[in-house]
């Protein structure tokens, strides 16, 4: 038996691919975490309060998801309802991040396999394209793109990388029509910058697909999420389940999530993998573009049009992940837009609370999909803390995509050298996050 | 021909990769330095030589101590990053043993790096030139270790960048912690019963907690006054503080600067304490 073993770099985290060859067949794919931040058991005995500020040290990627998540499932135990500013400054926060996640991914993580370098800063001259006035290097205009979600997530969220500003009962402050006006600006100014970057990666996207003869060729799965159907909220209340053949199958809420998710260990890994009672699932963005009506903004809505015609909805192959996430990269700034346009100081941001013990669940959107966080508290202290995370619901798909490579590139026994890319391009179109999921 | 830039790497051992997004939210490196390797933005197998080689995460496995070790071979200067690195970070969450204890029995995996007893910083296994503080430090302080500027002249404490302003006549008589209600944008947070710890926490990050109305849990480390000292002598002088300008309980005081919150940082410069180890210099800390 032959072991092929892949470090995978660009992604957040520690992580390999392992495949298993023998007689020239593929005997199994996996996807191994080889790191462990273990917080599930290092918060037991914890201050239930003080878990809106430790969590987000879970990951550094998605601190903004973990914030949230810990603060609704405080107010679940507390029974308390944040006031409507409040929640629009959330949902404005979580913004934030799907802007920085996305523009990382899509520019920072996977443009360098479209461009067949090691990296978009190891190469500034190869990864060069000029439009005047608007984008002198992908280098630069990546960053400046991804600065902008961090920017709000300073404005809504306080710290820029673990935020602070979400509290039990709501937010601890409102945003001044000054601030919320220089937001503004700087988002209407990147928007040129992100239709140059996007459009040239849809264009080498199509160019890599040509080269490689495949959008992706796995067969399709269920798909999960959290944002709502017609106008994707990421500050989410139900879980929604689509079978592998476009019909909407289940829709229930975080605290009945052990009915439909079931979460399995192994060995090889120190993540687990959620399957759909037994069945593979997918989540992030081509599930939440698979999921949703229509964008509900006029550029993203533009793009969905133009991958609705290329491929119809919903779609499938894996390569299409990167591109949804473009989608969604320009539908978070035009609606991030939107919610800075709208009074954002003008009214309560907290109301009152009483802490209590008990069980309480906390559910939002994050980019990678549905996230939620359980507690038990007794006696004010964390008794148990459980993270549903994301990557986790996506193991299971990642690991079956690598073994559709794997096959495509292993045939009679000669590994074809195009296997290392493939392997890089199947994670990070998933772009997984080990941190996250070794929870 | 291009002009010869200094190259640098970031090396990534475990920890969030926060330390890493924030370098991220800066560009002015990308005209002052190459950047040669940083497993997040980078596909490359191994550290080449490099004048500045950047840590973040602390060694928590046997795989992070071997490429710890490989690394620091091929630098010229190597920087600490971060809380991970400097102290071992939130995973030790301050020095529990019963939590450690509960981490390992889960940590058994068949071929994958060994989980160490202990997340370690990692100036226990190599020499460090400078050591950069926060959780993680913010762009700007990335900035400040890799392209000085020269008129830079650091504050002192929190305090000195929040410029809330301490009251001597409001005086709370209990603590809540942060998840509460919306502070009043003006005053001091310890006069409004929040328990900040800026008044002795190294300055440069700009107050970014405090200022929208949080409290300071201190992921700076100590200030300049207290950094050669013991944990203790933080810890001494940060309840002196709540003393002087709160009537809160001396025990309510002493249990709140123990609790997970605050140990996550307080003890990053502390974990000395408990293996002997001499505090680090201040003159190496940015």
């Amino acid at each position: 038996m032959t072991q092929l073993t892949f470090p995978i770099s660009r992604i957040e985290g520690h992580a390999q691919v392992v495949i298993e060859v023998e007689d020239g067949k593929v005997l199994s794919s996996h996807f191994e975490a080889t790191e462990m931040r273990g917080f599930s058991n290092f918060v037991k005995g914890t201050p239930a309060v003080q878990m809106p500020v430790i969590t987000p040290r879970i990951c550094g990627v998605c601190s903004t998801a973990h914030h949230v998540a810990s603060v609704k499932a405080l107010e679940d135990i507390f029974g308390v309802e944040p006031p409507p500013l409040a929640k629009k400054i959330r949902e404005l926060l979580l913004l934030g991040q799907l802007i920085q996640n996305q523009a990382t991914s899509l520019f920072i993580f996977t443009m360098p396999d479209r461009l067949d370098v090691p990296s978009i800063f190891h190469s500034l001259e190869t990864s060069n394209i000029s439009v005047k006035g608007v984008c002198d290097n992908i280098a630069r205009c990546s960053l400046r793109i991804r600065k902008a979600g961090t920017d709000i997530i300073s404005l809504a969220g306080g710290q820029f990388i673990h935020p602070i500003k979400t509290i039990i009962g709501g937010v601890s402050s409102g945003i001044t029509p000054e601030k919320a006006e220089l937001m503004k600006k700087e988002l209407n100014t990147i928007i040129p910058v992100v239709r140059i970057l996007f459009n040239h990666y849809w264009q080498l996207s199509i160019s890599l697909k040509d080269r490689i003869g495949t959008w992706g060729d796995d067969e399709p799965t269920y798909y999960l999420t959290s944002t709502t159907p017609i106008k994707p909220s990421f500050d989410s209340s139900h879980i929604r389940i689509l079978s592998p053949d476009g019909v909407e199958m289940e829709t229930f809420t975080a605290s009945e999530f052990r009915n439909y998710l079931v979460f399995t260990e192994n060995e090889y890994s120190y993540a687990g993998q959620t399957s759909y009672k037994g069945n593979i699932m997918r989540a992030n963005s081509l599930a939440r573009i698979n999921m949703t009506e229509t964008m509900g903004t006029p550029i993203a809505d533009s793009y969905m049009s133009r991958l609705e015609r290329a491929f119809g909805l919903p779609t499938h192959p894996i390569l299409l992940f990167d591109l949804c996430r473009g989608i969604e990269l320009i539908y978070a700034i035009e609606r991030a837009i939107e919610i800075l346009s709208e009074p954002l100081n003008h009214d309560i941001t907290s109301v009152a609370y009483t802490p209590s013990d008990g069980e309480g669940y906390g559910l939002v959107e994050a980019p990678r999909g549905p996230l939620i966080h359980r507690y038990n508290v007794l006696d004010g202290k964390i008794t148990e803390a459980e993270f549903v995370i994301p990557t986790v619901h996506n193991m299971l798909a990642i690991e079956r995509a690598l073994t559709v490579a794997a096959n495509r590139y292993i045939k009679s026994g000669q590994i074809n050298l195009e296997l290392e890319k493939a392997v890089g391009r199947v994670v990070r179109a998933f772009d997984p996050c080990i941190a996250c999921a070794t929870k | 021909m291009a002009r010869q830039l200094p190259r640098f790497a970031v090396l990534q051992l475990s920890g969030c990769a926060g330390c890493e997004v924030s370098l991220l939210n800066s560009t002015e490196w990308l005209y002052n330095f190459e950047l040669v390797y940083m497993p997040l933005v980078i596909s490359a197998s191994n550290v080449p030589s490099v004048d500045v080689l950047l840590v973040s995460g602390g060694v928590q496995t046997s795989e992070d101590l071997y490429k710890l070790l490989r690394a620091v071979n091929s630098a010229k200067e190597i920087v600490a990053v971060g809380t991970c690195a400097i102290s071992g970070g939130i995973t030790n969450l301050g020095n529990r043993d019963d939590v450690r204890q509960m981490f390992l029995s889960e940590a058994e995996r068949f071929h994958l790096p060994r989980m160490l007893p202990k997340c370690h910083p990692i100036d226990d296994y190599v020499e460090v030139n400078r050591y950069l503080s926060g959780c993680p430090p913010t762009p700007e302080l990335f900035m400040q270790l890799l392209v000085p500027d020269p008129e830079y002249v650091p504050k002192r404490n929190v305090c000195q960048e929040c410029g809330r302003k301490k009251l001597k006549d409001m005086k709370p008589d209990h603590f809540f912690y942060s998840q509460r209600g919306s502070p009043d944008p003006d005053i001091c947070l310890i006069n409004q019963g929040y328990p900040c710890v800026g008044t002795s926490t190294r300055a440069g990050c700009n107050a970014l907690c405090t200022k929208p109305g949080h409290p300071c849990v201190g992921c700076r480390g100590p200030s300049d006054a207290f950094i050669d000292k013991n944990a203790q002598g933080w810890f001494d002088s940060i309840g002196k503080v709540f003393e002087k300008m709160t009537d809160v309980p001396t025990e309510e005081i002493q249990a709140i600067l123990r609790s997970p919150q605050l140990s996550l940082f307080l003890f990053q410069f502390a974990d000395y304490d408990h293996v002997n180890k001499k505090p680090r210099p201040k003159d190496k800390i940015v």
